[in-house]
C-alpha cells in the first residue's frame, strides 16, 4: 500500500535575463526564487489500484512519482510504500519497485535488450526459471520477440518502449509508477502498450500509478485519478463522477444557415436557451451532449475547481 | 559476486561493441603515440648530440612516452564525465532505482575499463620488447608496475567521483574535470618525467598523490624504482584512497538530496 501524508516540496529556481549582457551579469549575480512543486499532497493507493495523475505541464505530477519511486527527497510529509520511506532506498524496496519513463531509457542503448536483461537478471536476483518465464510471456505479450537481439538504439521508438516495460516488469514489482508511458507513440503502440498494461494488471495485481497527457491511457486504465494543479491535490476520486465536479451541464452544437453556434449551458436553463436559439436563428440541425471529461479536465487544469 | 561479474561482463560487452572504435582504442592510437615519441625524442637526441638525458637513453624515453598515455589511460578508466554526464542528464537516475549501490557499480564499470587497458599494457609492453629488444625484460616489474597502476586508478577514481559529485549541485563541472585530468598528467610526470622537474618541486609534490599515480607504475615496469620504494608508493596510495572515499561519501550523504533527476 501507498500512504503519503502532507508530502511538499520545493526548489530553488535560477533565472537569467536573456542575451549576452544577462549571461555576463548571471557570472556575477544570479536571481533566484522559490518553486513550490508539491504542497501538501496526502493520498491512498491499494494493491489492484491503478491510480492517474492528471496534470499540466510543471504541476508536480513527476515531481511526486520521483519521490516516490526514491530518486528524489521530499521538503516535508511522511511516504510509506509497503512500509518503505523510498528515498532511503533500501533495496529490499527497490527490488518490489519499478519506474517506467517514457521520456528517458533505462536499458543500455549500445547492447542488445537482452544483455540489459541479463545484468538486471542478477541486479534483481531472479532465479532463472521464472526469468525464462518473464521473458517469454512479456516478448511474446508486447510483440518484441523479434527484437532482443538488435541493438536497442538502432529500435523504432514504440520497440524501445516496450523493451523499458519488459526491463521494468521482469522482476515482478508489487509498485509500479509508469511516467507517460505512450509518450511520442503512433496510435498502434499506444494501445498495444495500454493493452499489456491490462493485461499485467489482471495477472499480478500491483499498485500502479500512471501519469500521462492522452486522456485514453487514463479512461482506459485508471480506476481512479488525482488532477494536480499547481502542486496541489484538487481532486481525488473516481473518473467517472468528474462529471459532477463541474455542475450538471449541457453542451449546445447548432448549425444555422449562417455558420456554426456552440454554447455550454446548466442543464435547467436548456429548454429556455433552445427556444431562444430557434427563435433568433434559422436551425438546420441541433446537437445536445454531456461536455466530455477532456473539456471538463482541460478547464479544470486551467481554472481549477472553485472558479467551475 | 555473481552482480559484480554481470556487470563486468556488461561492461567488456560495452567495450567489444564498436569493432573499429575498439581496434583503433587498442592498436591505432599506440601506435601513433610510439612513432610521434619515438622521432621526437630521436631528433631531441641528436639535436643535443647526446646519449641519454637525466638517466634516459632513447629506447627507455620512447618506452616511458608510450607508458604514459596508456597508464593514464588505465587511471582514467572511463570517459570524464562518467558521473557528472549522467548527473547533467538524468540518466544517473537508473542507479538510484536499480537496488544496487550506485558506488560499487561505478567504480565496477571504472575498473572494468581500466582492467582493459592494463591488457592493453601488457600487450603494447611486450610488442616493445619484441621489437626494439634493447632491455631486459622483467616480469616481475611489468606485474607491479600494472599492480601499482591498477591501485593508482583506484585512487584517482575516488578522486575523481568527489569531483565528478559536484556537478549535483553545479550541474556542468566539464572544466574542473579537465583541470583535474591536467594537474594529474603534468604532476605525476605524464608530460615531462619527474627526474626533469626541479628537486624541491619533487620533494613538495611527493606529499601529493600525484606522483604516486603515472611516474611510480611507470618507472616500476622500467626497473628505474628500487623495491621498496613501490611498495611504499602502494601504500601512499592506499592512504590517498581512504581519505577521497571519505570525502567522497560526505559528498554523497550532502549531494543526493540536491539530485532531482532532471531530463526526466
Amino acid at each position: 500500500m501507498i500512504k503519503v501524508s502532507n508530502l511538499s516540496k520545493s526548489f530553488a529556481v535560477y533565472h537569467k535575463e536573456p542575451g549576452l549582457m544577462g549571461s555576463l551579469r548571471g557570472l556575477f549575480i544570479r536571481k533566484s526564487s522559490i518553486k513550490y512543486a508539491l504542497h501538501d499532497v496526502s493520498l491512498e493507493v491499494h494493491p489492484g489500484e491503478i491510480l492517474g495523475l492528471i496534470g499540466a505541464n510543471g504541476a508536480g505530477k513527476t515531481t511526486l512519482v520521483k519521490i516516490l519511486s526514491g530518486i528524489m527527497h521530499p521538503t516535508s510529509g511522511e511516504v510509506s510504500i509497503l512500509g518503505f520511506k523510498p528515498w532511503e532506498r533500501s533495496n529490499q524496496y527497490r527490488r518490489q519497485m519499478s519506474l517506467i519513463m517514457g521520456q528517458k531509457s533505462q536499458v543500455w542503448w549500445d547492447l542488445p535488450a537482452l544483455d540489459s536483461f541479463l545484468l538486471l537478471k542478477e541486479i534483481y536476483q531472479i532465479d532463472d526459471e521464472t526469468y525464462q518465464f518473464n521473458i517469454d510471456y512479456l516478448s511474446k505479450t508486447l510483440g518484441i520477440a523479434d527484437h532482443l537481439k538488435t541493438q536497442v538504439r538502432k529500435l523504432s521508438l514504440g520497440e524501445r518502449m516496450k523493451v523499458e516495460l519488459m526491463a521494468a516488469l521482469l522482476h515482478n514489482p508489487k509498485v509500479i509508477f509508469l511516467d507517460e508511458p505512450t509518450i511520442g507513440l503512433d496510435i498502434t503502440s499506444q494501445k498495444a502498450v495500454r493493452e499489456f498494461l491490462k493485461d499485467y494488471q489482471r495477472k499480478y495485481n500491483p499498485i500502479m500509478i500512471l501519469t500521462s497527457h492522452y486522456m485514453e491511457d487514463i479512461k482506459e486504465l485508471c480506476s481512479r485519478i488525482n488532477i494536480i494543479r499547481k502542486g496541489e491535490m484538487i481532486y481525488d476520486g473516481p473518473l467517472s463522477h468528474i462529471q459532477k465536479l463541474t455542475g450538471d451541464t449541457k453542451h449546445l452544437k447548432v448549425t444555422t444557415k449562417d455558420g456554426e453556434l456552440e454554447f455550454t449551458i446548466p442543464r435547467e436553463n436548456l429548454a429556455i436557451k433552445t427556444k431562444e436559439i430557434f427563435e433568433s436563428h434559422e436551425v438546420i440541425d441541433l446537437n445536445i451532449q454531456d461536455p466530455s471529461i477532456e473539456d471538463i479536465i482541460d478547464q479544470i487544469l486551467k481554472h481549477g475547481l472553485q472558479k467551475q | 559476486m555473481k552482480g559484480l561479474a554481470s556487470v563486468i561482463s556488461m561492461e567488456f560487452r560495452k567495450i567489444l561493441a564498436y569493432r573499429s572504435d575498439f581496434w583503433v582504442t587498442f592498436i591505432g592510437q599506440t601506435l601513433i603515440q610510439l612513432i610521434v615519441a619515438r622521432s621526437l625524442w630521436q631528433s631531441i637526441f641528436e639535436s643535443n648530440q647526446v646519449e641519454s638525458m637525466q638517466g634516459f637513453d632513447l629506447n627507455m624515453i620512447t618506452l616511458y612516452y608510450l607508458l604514459v598515455p596508456i597508464g593514464t589511460r588505465i587511471l582514467a578508466g572511463q570517459n570524464i564525465g562518467f558521473l557528472s554526464r549522467e548527473i547533467y542528464d538524468g540518466t544517473f537516475t537508473r542507479y538510484l532505482i536499480y537496488p544496487v549501490n550506485v558506488f560499487v557499480y561505478k567504480s565496477t564499470t571504472y575498473l572494468t575499463h581500466s582492467l582493459f587497458y592494463c591488457f592493453q599494457l601488457f600487450f603494447i609492453y611486450l610488442i616493445y620488447q619484441i621489437i626494439f629488444g634493447g632491455m631486459t625484460f622483467h616480469p616481475e616489474q611489468l606485474f607491479l608496475g600494472v599492480l601499482i597502476f591498477f591501485v593508482a586508478s583506484i585512487c584517482y577514481m575516488f578522486l575523481c567521483m568527489m569531483v565528478e559529485l559536484i556537478a549535483l549541485w553545479a550541474d556542468n563541472v566539464w572544466t574542473l574535470m579537465v583541470m583535474l585530468k591536467f594537474f594529474v598528467t603534468f604532476f605525476g610526470g605524464g608530460i615531462i618525467p619527474m627526474d626533469f622537474f626541479p628537486l624541491w618541486s619533487q620533494k613538495i609534490l611527493a606529499l601529493t598523490p600525484f606522483p604516486y599515480l603515472i611516474s611510480l607504475p611507470v618507472k616500476t615496469m622500467m626497473g628505474l624504482m628500487p623495491l621498496n620504494e613501490s611498495i611504499t608508493g602502494i601504500g601512499v596510495l592506499i592512504v590517498w584512497s581512504c581519505i577521497f572515499l571519505g570525502m567522497l561519501q560526505l559528498l554523497w550523504s550532502k549531494g543526493q538530496k540536491s539530485y532531482t533527476g532532471v531530463g526526466i
